[in-house]
């Protein structure tokens, strides 16, 4: 055995371009959140736990880390339950709290504790890793590719439940991300596709019906509805998710080329901008750091997500790959909605910008995508 | 393994293409955004975070010819509610909502504004309609009460912590140095109605809850009146909640006026309207209540005086008038004040009119000023069938000329004028009230004015269109308008226009109130030309005769006790109208000095009796003041028509 050097181990366990992305990343978001909240009343407060987040994040990183990947595939029953717990537990009387209409929060004691589904999403990533990579990287048969339809319809179902629209739509991304990563021949994926967009507007159609139906929210609420028609017709709810689109359109249009400067965007320290520090963190970016600022940003998350994908084609096994192209589809997803819902390219939805949203529960799955990432990355060589 | 590793690495380029055209999507898509279109974006970013609110510009004031202050501006302190209030917000929001049951109930409205309310001396729900009036613009503080007292001021603003919505402004209010008089002519001003607004011109800028002038000189001149608004950009957050100033432009003030009136004349005019008034009940006329006068400078058509009785408070009306006083303005029983009697109301003007008959019958060669008739009293030409009484039913007066025809009223003289006219078949006796201006308004500067009535066949056709067997014109009919009765019908300003023609040798001068505009320094930057209204070709020869016959009515006739001792030669008439189901309507018309005429005068006194005892002594009075004779007080009598 070759003995090697100090350098090469660190290497070996490291990967360096993926810490130094994700360190740029959460100083990046951490500056735009402390310039979000620094009008807000008990924005200082935020900022710390803003910083406790990503403290609290390091613990799943550093646990997913040193664990072998590969050991999880013996604990696939467990972690199915897991994570249907997780996706299950808001609606546990005692259990939910319930916030902005959703109840998508785990609270004990009515002390708000996390967003199970933001873990959940890793989880997924690693069940439905086994279930493809279980396919030998050939996805030809209608059965195997059911059997990953199946999972992924317990998990958006589930969902639905909360109801999470923005959540599901993420678990579908990494589904399809990772089904490419696996070798799902084409023609199956344009089938799918096919079923995915039916799918869509059936469950809009039965679902507004059978609110008709019951005269009252069956599944999705009438607000869910709204932001994803609205996006079709921004004229549809203008006071509202209309108001919003609108308002953070002109906070990132004005932004122009540099920006207004750093705690200088009027429209978002006005309060014009709802959730601005959350959902919408990207709208202050666009409005106080302009296009630079926001090429900047891009620039980031290509280096990251090529990465994340360097990381995948290095995996001594499909599993692993397929882990990372999971990790890699949740982020690519949340990018393009995110900043696409506040340039009205995509309907509006609340999921977190990966790093830069404020948020706890977020920062930690992300770091645990960090740890999952490190810990194929570490294990390349085999043992 | 080696076989899918190969496969894997083009699936992993597909997911790098997937990343790539991703992000490239979101940079298209902001380069768009922020580059190109940045400056849109930048100019939506700045309307959205500042509003505009407008500040009243002072109205200009009102002087009279003199340069006497009639309507002048003063600061006043307005307590209002500002919307941007949270609690206030909500309030208005419920209010304003279209589901009823989401409004505020009284108890809340008790709570959140009962002790303000008390304060102010309003009631809680007058603060709730205040707030929720929909026409006001969304940030301007709504007004609750104006010239609230220093101390209950102080008391609101020391209490800031338990009212964080009140707002004390400054605004400038009308100040009225003479109370009501001359209240007709000035007008009042009020918030603009929406109709108003509807048919006001964009590029004057009204906006809804702005005060313009509702009538009088205050709408006439409105245009100039009104000055140009400033405004205050305010920074405003997304819930529209002000974060403080941005920038300011100071109103510019309306241009101030200077009216033809003389408020000296003006109060002596109204004063002896309401003097002829009591004295009219005095002498057993109940009804009279009401009447106008009004005096015209002969050679400009300047109007030096108009009254108008009932009249009004023309300061009744700031900060909004109470739905109580509006209807006691508006009341029948109250003889409908706002309204200008001296333009709006149109009477028949009886023995004042002989006059015209007299000039048509002189013109027309029927008449000549010895002419001799004679009165018995009753007087059948027209057939046994039709008599016609003189006012002096027993005996008559006897043989007279045209000219004591005149001083002494004699209805049988125009009766027979007025037949030979119908014989004639000419209409010469209408032509001729119109070449003075009867039947059609005089196109004064004040709003309102309506037009009276020469009655003709072809008025009679018309009038009676439904009812065929009163569409003839009959002997009877030129007979009663020969003496200014019948369906003839003239505004005060018309007959006081008419005596002035006559006075200026046939010239009638188009009547007006506005003598100038002036600049910010005071200087008159437009003044108004006198301008002929009506050039009648009556001639000189005509017009002395009548003059003559005017001088004998106040020296010797009908008009003499009025103006005994008077020291000026007054060319005058009396007139005593009969409408149907009402008391006489009490007329006195005149110019002075007669040789050398300066002023026309009409005077009415509705339900007054006779013109001689009650309205002739007002004039006398009226004219008294203007040429610088001693006023007296008159009681005489006159049993003419």
């Amino acid at each position: 055995m070759i003995r090697k050097s100090r350098s090469r181990r660190f290497l070996d366990a490291v990967n360096v371009p993926l810490v130094l992305w994700s360190l740029a990343l959460i100083g990046y978001g951490t500056i735009m959140v402390a310039s979000a909240t620094s009008g807000m009343s008990g924005g200082s407060g935020m900022l710390l736990r803003h910083a406790v987040g990503i403290g609290v994040g390091l613990v799943p990183l550093a646990l997913a880390w040193a664990f072998d990947y590969t050991r999880l595939r013996g604990w696939q029953g467990p972690l199915i339950a897991l994570a249907a717990f997780l996706l299950i537990s808001p609606r546990i009387p005692g259990l939910g709290y319930e916030a902005g209409g959703a109840t998508s929060w785990l609270s004990v004691f009515g002390v708000r504790l996390f967003q199970p589904s933001e873990p959940a999403k890793l989880i997924f990533i690693v069940v439905v890793a086994s279930v493809i990579s279980s396919f030998k990287g050939r996805i030809d048969e209608p059965r195997d590719a059911l059997k990953v339809m199946a999972y992924l319809s317990g998990a958006v179902g589930l969902i639905l439940l909360q109801p999470d629209l923005g959540t599901g739509l993420v678990f579908v991304a990494i589904t399809f991300i990772m089904l490419i990563a696996g070798g799902m021949k084409g023609r199956y994926f344009l089938v799918m596709l096919l079923v995915a967009a039916v799918g869509l507007v059936g469950i809009v159609a039965v679902d507004s019906s059978l609110d008709k139906l019951f005269d009252r929210d069956v599944a999705l609420k009438e607000y869910q509805l709204n932001r994803l028609l609205v996006f079709i017709d921004p004229a549809r709810d203008p006071d509202d998710a209309g108001y919003n689109l609108a308002q953070s359109k002109i906070a990132i249009g004005s932004g122009g080329l540099a920006g207004k400067g750093l705690g200088s965007g009027t429209q978002s320290n006005l309060h014009f901008i709802p959730e601005r520090h959350t959902d919408f963190i990207f709208s202050v970016l666009g409005e106080e750091l302009g296009f630079l600022g926001a090429v900047t940003l891009l620039g980031l998350y290509l280096a990251l997500l090529i990465t994340a994908l360097a990381i995948a084609t290095s995996s001594r096994d499909l599993y692993g790959a397929l882990i990372a192209a999971g990790v890699l589809g949740m982020w690519l997803f949340q990018i393009l909605e995110n900043i696409g819902m506040t340039v009205g390219m995509m309907p509006i939805t609340g999921i977190p910008l990966p790093f830069m949203s404020f948020g706890s529960s977020a920062m930690v799955t992300n770091l645990g995508a960090i740890g999952l990432l490190l810990s194929v990355w570490s294990r390349r060589y085999g043992t | 393994m080696a076989t899918y590793r190969q496969e894997l690495k083009s699936r992993f380029a597909t997911l790098g293409i997937i990343v790539v055209v991703v992000l490239t999507a979101l940079l298209v898509r902001l380069w768009t955004m922020q580059v190109l279109n940045g400056e849109s974006f930048a100019a939506q970013a700045e309307n959205n975070r500042v509003r505009e609110i407008s500040i009243d510009a002072p109205r200009g004031e009102i002087y009279d010819r003199n340069g006497v202050a009639l309507v002048t501006n003063r600061s006043a302190l307005a307590v209002c509610v500002d919307p941007s209030d949270d609690d206030v917000r909500d309030m208005i929001i419920r209010a304003q909502d279209s589901d009823s049951a989401n409004d505020p109930t009284r108890h809340e409205t008790e709570e959140l504004f009962g002790e303000f309310a008390s304060m102010v001396g309003v009631t809680p729900s007058d603060v709730l309609t205040a707030i929720s009036d929909v026409s006001q613009e969304a940030l301007r503080p709504r007004v609750v009460a104006i010239d609230v007292p220093g101390d209950v001021v102080a008391q609101l603003l020391e209490r800031q912590t338990d009212f964080p919505w009140v707002v004390v402004e400054e605004t400038s209010v009308r100040e009225y140095p003479y109370g009501s008089l001359g209240a007709h002519v000035i007008g009042y001003t009020g918030a603009i109605s929406e109709a108003e607004y509807e048919q006001s011109d964009e590029y004057a800028g009204y906006e809804l809850g702005d005060i313009v002038g509702k009538t009088g000189a205050e709408r006439q001149f409105e245009g100039v009146l009104q000055g140009d608004k400033g405004w205050r950009r305010i920074e405003v957050n997304a819930s529209g909640k002000s974060q403080g100033v941005v920038s300011e432009q100071e109103p510019r003030a309306g241009n101030d006026i200077q009216l033809t009136l003389d408020i000296e004349a003006q109060r002596v005019a109204e004063e002896q309207l309401a003097d002829a008034i009591a004295e009219a009940r005095r002498q057993g006329y109940a009804s009279a209540k009401a009447g106008a006068a009004v005096v015209v400078d002969i050679t400009t058509g300047e109007v030096i005086a108009m009254a108008s009785a009932p009249s009004y408070d023309p300061s009744a009306f700031l900060g909004g008038i109470s739905t109580a006083e509006w209807a006691s303005l508006t009341a029948k029983e109250s003889e409908y004040p706002l309204n200008n009697r001296a333009i709006m109301a149109a009477y028949p003007p009886a023995s004042t009119f002989k006059v015209v008959t007299a000039i048509a019958g002189l013109e027309a060669g029927i008449t000549t000023e010895n002419t001799t008739y004679t009165c018995t009293g009753r007087w059948t030409d027209m057939g046994t069938q039709w008599p016609k009484w003189c006012w002096k039913r027993a005996g008559g007066h006897g043989t007279l000329s045209l000219r004591s025809g005149m001083k002494n009223s004699c209805d049988t003289v125009f009766y027979e004028i007025g037949y030979e006219f119908y014989k004639r078949k000419l209409e010469e006796l209408q032509a001729q009230s119109r070449a003075f201006g009867l039947g059609s308004e005089t196109g004064i500067d004040l709003p309102g004015e309506v037009d009276g009535r020469v009655p003709d066949a072809a008025w009679k056709k018309a009038f009676n269109e439904n009812y065929p067997e009163y569409q003839m014109w009959l002997p009877g009919d030129t007979v009663n308008m020969a003496i200014g009765q019948g369906d003839m019908l003239a505004t005060p300003l018309q007959m006081a226009c008419l005596y002035a023609g006559i006075a200026n040798d046939g010239t009638v001068m188009k009547p007006y109130v506005l003598k100038s505009v002036l600049d910010s320094e005071g200087q008159p930057t437009r003044t108004t030309q006198p301008s002929v209204l009506h050039d009648t070709t009556v001639s000189d020869a005509s017009l002395a005769v009548i003059t003559r016959a005017l001088i004998d009515v106040t020296e010797e006739g009908t008009g003499a006790g009025a103006f005994a001792g008077f020291r000026v030669n007054v060319a005058g008439k009396t007139g005593t109208a009969e409408v149907k189901g009402k008391d006489d309507y009490a007329w006195f018309c005149a110019y002075a000095p007669a040789n050398e005429p300066r002023y026309a005068v009409a005077v009415i006194v509705e339900q007054g009796g006779h013109g001689g005892s009650v309205t002739g002594p007002a004039a006398r009075n009226i004219l008294a003041q203007l040429l610088g004779e001693p006023l007296k007080t008159i009681r005489t009598t006159d049993q003419s028509r």
